[in-house]
């Protein structure tokens, strides 16, 4: 361009140009710098500046405080995290959650993207994790189900519900794809049925009522049958987000597929769902996010996860003030979780519809 | 079915008989009767809706027929299961939008039906592929992605990876009317190549120069109907029908 | 045998039949292994625990409820508390997800940051440990001698008091939906086709409903006055605790507020996104038509936004509806808590969960059934101009 460039204006005017070119303008900078400042003030003051750190005081240096206890995470911080798992035997807990990550970091990776090695780098990390916890083998001392607890039984949730909810969608989706009239009715029938319920219901009938249905052979550790509710309920979801990404798979596609002489299996396994995988990518990455942080449920039907465990943790005599402490603490392990994985979903969001041509 | 499959005449390499074809109430194919044996080329045309893709398309079971008798390669084509997966084996297909596999290479395309429905080891599969993507005059595109190619290179490809399962009898459904006119060209002259190896052709298209220089007879449908079936030069010049002469004047001159 | 396997037709039918077949069958075990498993316990199967008294108390009722009440009485109960607090919930979250998702789409980077921050904060932290956080937070207010007090509410760790009008239950009920149809009807007047041979008559008709339905409303507040009460009941101090107005329990206030904080971060998302979905070039037009920017945003901007949310928003809603269930983990007697606490009491395990699921599933599908009339109500008409 040849024109010349107006004269870069000076500071005080790029300013005057942001936030008060209009009365209304002004009105909103202020109102929203003032909220920052305050809440920004009364958050740092709170969390740092008049907070007490020094555990070696216990609880009663905190009364005199104004700010927040975080001698109650130090004297705490093992019963939120582990739960009620033996004190000697902790670090394996923490081995088993740092195994998690993991695995979840390495799925991230598109170059594990293909369903052998997804599943590969799962079924390992959820063999670690379980021998870990379990032990009973190479020398590891038998930890029962009933004393995990915290973040692992949070993240064991979680994990199994993925491994189990996620095969258990895709079926669901062919089901209700399929050709066969009874089939595809049935399966969007039950798909229907689970999705119009809250969560909370589904965990309380498969920990509660099911043991009623079930011969006493199938009935299970409460753990795992919960697990399976909550699978299903994912599943129910993650199916339709399935679907959709195979209706976004061309038509064309399956008949070129079937003139080769493919097998449905072939025709599933090698053309269909490598593609709507892709197309499902970031609302399945959402979906996880979601199912994450809804495995917080389980406190209701009883199970010592994360939230319970910090119940406990301020629930008891001197504790008993320093609700907001543990709850931040809580808040802030999710929120670290939550945060990145969503991130990393908007991430892959911009860079496929970049992709796109 | 052992009677059938053991057809009078192993020249022939279809036989329609009768065939009808319903969508819902919608009677898209009337008495289909078509007989090709081994090495004819057969030009299908006809106006937009007459049913010639629902014609082919039934030949490999992409679409059932309703009634009437289709046997293919000394196949009968009926509900068992078997007989439809050895006729898919044995007839190729290539389609207007190509269809080819998005998220493989162009080698992974050609060789994936090759290894897992004929069982070949992969080196064979490949060198194989190579063969016939040199055939239709891409080797050098062998590692790329679908999307990455032309139109007409596409499809191109997308005939290598038919003709790489070695079937005995290729079906075209108008291969070259979703392409640019520069592109038409190079992949009509492939399919002359095929042609002249003595492959069993049938090819819905409009192109009447190809109609011209390869088909045996051209086959007009309309209305779900075949209204005419002429060998090319009497089908051009001396068609008796009146509704085949509208068409052709259509087509011919713009 | 092997042949019939081959044939396609006679394959598909028993895969249908398998399927369906194992389906059932697993069901029909099901009940009835549950069956003899409460006849075990001297349960008889069927609705006829409907109508026996239930024999324990609700904690928070908005009809009248005591131990002798049958279980129906019940469920309608817990199902009119859902939709309270759905209620209460959706409209909190909407008021907050609106501002909060207008502040992302402003032009002021300010704005645009102090929502972002919210959304990023709230969005990702379960809706459940918010719950609990606001309820620990109410439960450990001061108690109700030492009250944070102002005009006349009161935050007191017994629960949120305010002040009411003394006036019977259902007079205050009637006065709301006057109230409602003093709004209502005159949109719909200035809406319907009925008058539109007679456009001169809108305005007055539309007058004359809404001083008819305010007027309504007073004097049924006036007819339900409570005697020898002052009109307002306003919470004071009598020994160690408040009297008069209304008191508003800790879990109830706890849910609204957890409900519209995470709520109104999934719907500020989709506001943004509403607002994302107008095409620039019909800013721009009505820029260059000198539209003034409030009339951009209100004739412009806005009605678009809507028709691209409300889809999304349905859900969202849905969502919100089924979030409600949280109350059982601070003891609110919402619909499902009192499922739970039936079968617990009464042991009729099957037909309370069948119950339930009926009851959610009328409360989605009316809700759907909403918001489609909504949708078709305000959708673009011809095809044109969407994209
Ligand atoms: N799956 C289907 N369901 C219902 N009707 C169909 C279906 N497929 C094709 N038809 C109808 O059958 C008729 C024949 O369609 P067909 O695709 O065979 O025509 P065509 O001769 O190939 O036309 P074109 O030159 O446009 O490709 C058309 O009227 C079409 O609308
Ligand atoms: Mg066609």
């Amino acid at each position: 361009m040849t024109d010349l460039a107006p004269p870069a204006p000076g500071m005080l005017e790029d300013l005057r140009r942001r936030f008060f070119a209009s009365p209304l303008q002004a009105l909103v900078s202020l109102l929203s710098l003032g909220l920052i400042a305050l809440v920004g003030w009364k958050l740092l003051n709170w969390a740092l500046l008049s907070a007490v750190f020094d555990a070696s005081q216990g609880a009663e240096a905190c009364h005199r405080a104004a700010g927040a206890c975080w001698s109650v995470i130090a004297a705490r911080w093992r019963i939120i995290l582990f739960g009620l798992y033996p004190y000697e035997e902790q670090w394996r807990s923490a081995l088993a959650c740092v195994a998690v990550v993991a695995m979840t970091v390495l799925s991230c990776i598109p170059a594990f993207w293909t369903g052998r090695r997804i599943a590969a780098i799962w079924l390992a990390g959820t063999t670690v994790f379980y021998v870990l916890m379990k032990g009973g083998v190479l020398g590891l001392s038998h930890v029962g189900e009933e004393s995990w607890g915290g973040l692992a039984l949070t993240l064991f949730i979680f994990v199994a519900t993925c491994l189990i909810g996620f095969p258990l969608s895709i079926v669901l989706a062919l089901l209700r794809r399929s050709e066969l009239p009874w089939i595809s009715r049935t399966t969007g029938l039950i798909i229907d049925a689970v999705r119009s319920l809250p969560l909370i219901s589904i965990l309380f009938t498969f920990a509660i009522v099911l043991p009623f249905a079930l011969p006493h052979w199938l009935q299970g550790d409460k753990l795992y049958r919960v697990i399976v509710g909550s699978a299903l309920f994912f599943a129910a979801y993650q199916a339709e987000i399935v679907r959709g990404g195979m209706q976004g798979v061309a038509h064309g596609q399956g008949e070129a597929a079937m003139a080769l002489g493919l097998s449905y299996w072939q025709r599933v396994s090698r053309i269909l769902l490598p593609q709507a995988m892709r197309n499902a990518l970031p609302a399945t990455i959402n979906q996880f996010v979601i199912s994450f942080k809804e495995t917080s449920l389980v406190v209701i039907v009883g199970f010592f996860e994360i939230i319970a465990s910090g119940n406990a943790a301020y629930g008891t005599g001197e504790w008993r003030f320093a609700y907001a402490e543990v709850y931040t603490f809580i808040a802030f392990i999710y929120f670290v979780f939550v945060f990145s994985l969503s991130r990393y979903g908007a991430f892959l969001e911009r860079r496929m519809s970049v992709g796109e041509r | 079915m052992a009677t059938l499959a053991q057809s009078p005449n192993p020249d022939i390499a279809l036989r329609i008989e009768g065939m009808n074809k319903y969508f819902g109430n919608f009677h898209a194919l009337r008495n289909i009767e078509l007989t090709v044996t081994r090495g004819e080329k057969i030009v299908v045309c006809g106006p937009s809706g007459s049913g010639k893709s629902t014609m082919i398309r039934c030949i490999n079971r992409l679409e059932e027929h309703n009634s009437g008798r289709i046997v293919v390669l000394g196949t009968e084509l009926n509900d068992d299961v078997g007989n439809i997966d050895e006729i898919r084996r044995e007839v190729g297909m290539v389609f207007q939008h190509f269809n080819l596999f998005p998220h493989m290479s162009v080698l992974e395309n050609c060789v994936l039906a090759p290894m897992l429905v004929r069982k070949l080891p992969r080196p064979q599969a490949e060198e194989m592929a190579l063969r016939f993507l040199e055939k239709v005059r891409i080797p050098e595109q062998a590692s790329k992605y679908p999307g990455q190619l032309s139109g007409g290179q596409q499809q191109r490809v997308a005939i290598a990876r038919a003709l790489c399962m070695q079937p005995q009898m290729m079906l075209f459904d108008e291969p070259t009317s979703a392409l640019d006119p520069e592109m038409i060209s190079e992949v009509l002259d492939v399919m002359v190549t095929l042609a002249a190896d003595g492959m069993t052709m049938i090819c819905v298209t409009h192109e009447m120069g190809f109609a011209r220089r390869v088909a045996d007879r051209v086959i007009f449908m309309d209305r779900g109907e075949i209204i005419e079936e002429a060998p090319p030069e009497t089908f051009f010049t001396a068609s008796r029908n009146e509704r085949t002469r509208q068409f052709l004047s259509q087509i011919l001159n713009h | 045998m092997g042949s019939l396997l081959r044939n396609q037709k006679a394959r598909n039918a028993l895969l249908q039949a398998v399927f369906v077949g194992a389906l059932g069958s697993l069901v029909i075990a099901g009940a009835l292994i549950a069956r003899q498993n409460m006849a075990a316990q001297g349960i008889t199967s069927g609705f006829d625990f409907l109508f026996k008294p239930t024999g324990w108390e609700v904690t928070f009722s908005l009809l009248p409820a005591k131990p002798t009440d049958p279980y129906w009485w019940y469920f309608l109960i817990g199902i009119i508390n859902t939709l309270f607090l759905g209620a209460f919930g959706l409209v909190t979250a909407t008021l907050v997800g609106t501002v909060v998702g207008l502040a992302r789409t402003s032009s002021n980077d300010l704005a645009r940051l102090l929502g972002r921050s919210y959304v990023d904060v709230f969005r990702n932290i379960p809706l459940i440990l918010q719950v609990f956080f606001w309820n620990a937070l109410i439960t450990n207010l001061p108690p109700p001698r030492e009250a944070h007090e102002a005009w006349g509410f009161a935050l007191t760790s017994r629960g949120l008091y305010v002040p009411i009008l003394n006036v019977h239950g259902l007079a205050f009920a009637g006065a709301t939906l006057a109230l409602l149809a003093a709004i209502v009807l005159p949109i719909w007047l200035g809406r319907t086709t009925r008058l539109d041979s007679r456009p001169e008559q809108r305005r007055p008709a539309q007058l004359g409903t809404a001083v008819l339905a305010l007027a309504g409303a007073v004097l049924i507040l006036f007819l339900g006055r409570l005697p020898d009460t002052s009109l307002m009941s306003v919470p004071a101090l009598r020994g160690l605790n408040l009297q008069g107005g209304l008191r508003v329990p800790p879990e109830f206030t706890a849910l609204v507020v957890a409900i519209a904080v995470y709520g109104g971060s999934y719907i500020a998302e989709i506001v943004r996104g509403g607002f994302k979905a107008v095409g620039k070039g019909q800013v721009e037009a009505a820029n260059s038509l000198g539209l003034t920017p409030w009339q951009v945003f209100s004739c412009v901007r806005l009605p678009l936004a809507l028709r691209a949310m409300l889809p999304i928003l349905a859900n969202q809603y849905v969502w919100l509806m089924k979030a409600t269930t949280l109350g059982i983990a601070v003891g609110f007697a919402d619909f499902f808590m009192i499922v739970a606490l039936t079968i617990n009491h009464s042991g009729q395990t099957l037909e309370a969960i069948g119950i339930l699921m009926a009851g959610f599933l009328i409360i989605n599908l009316s809700l759907a059934a909403l918001f489609n009339r909504i949708n078709k109500a305000i959708a673009l008409k011809g095809s044109q101009l969407r994209g």
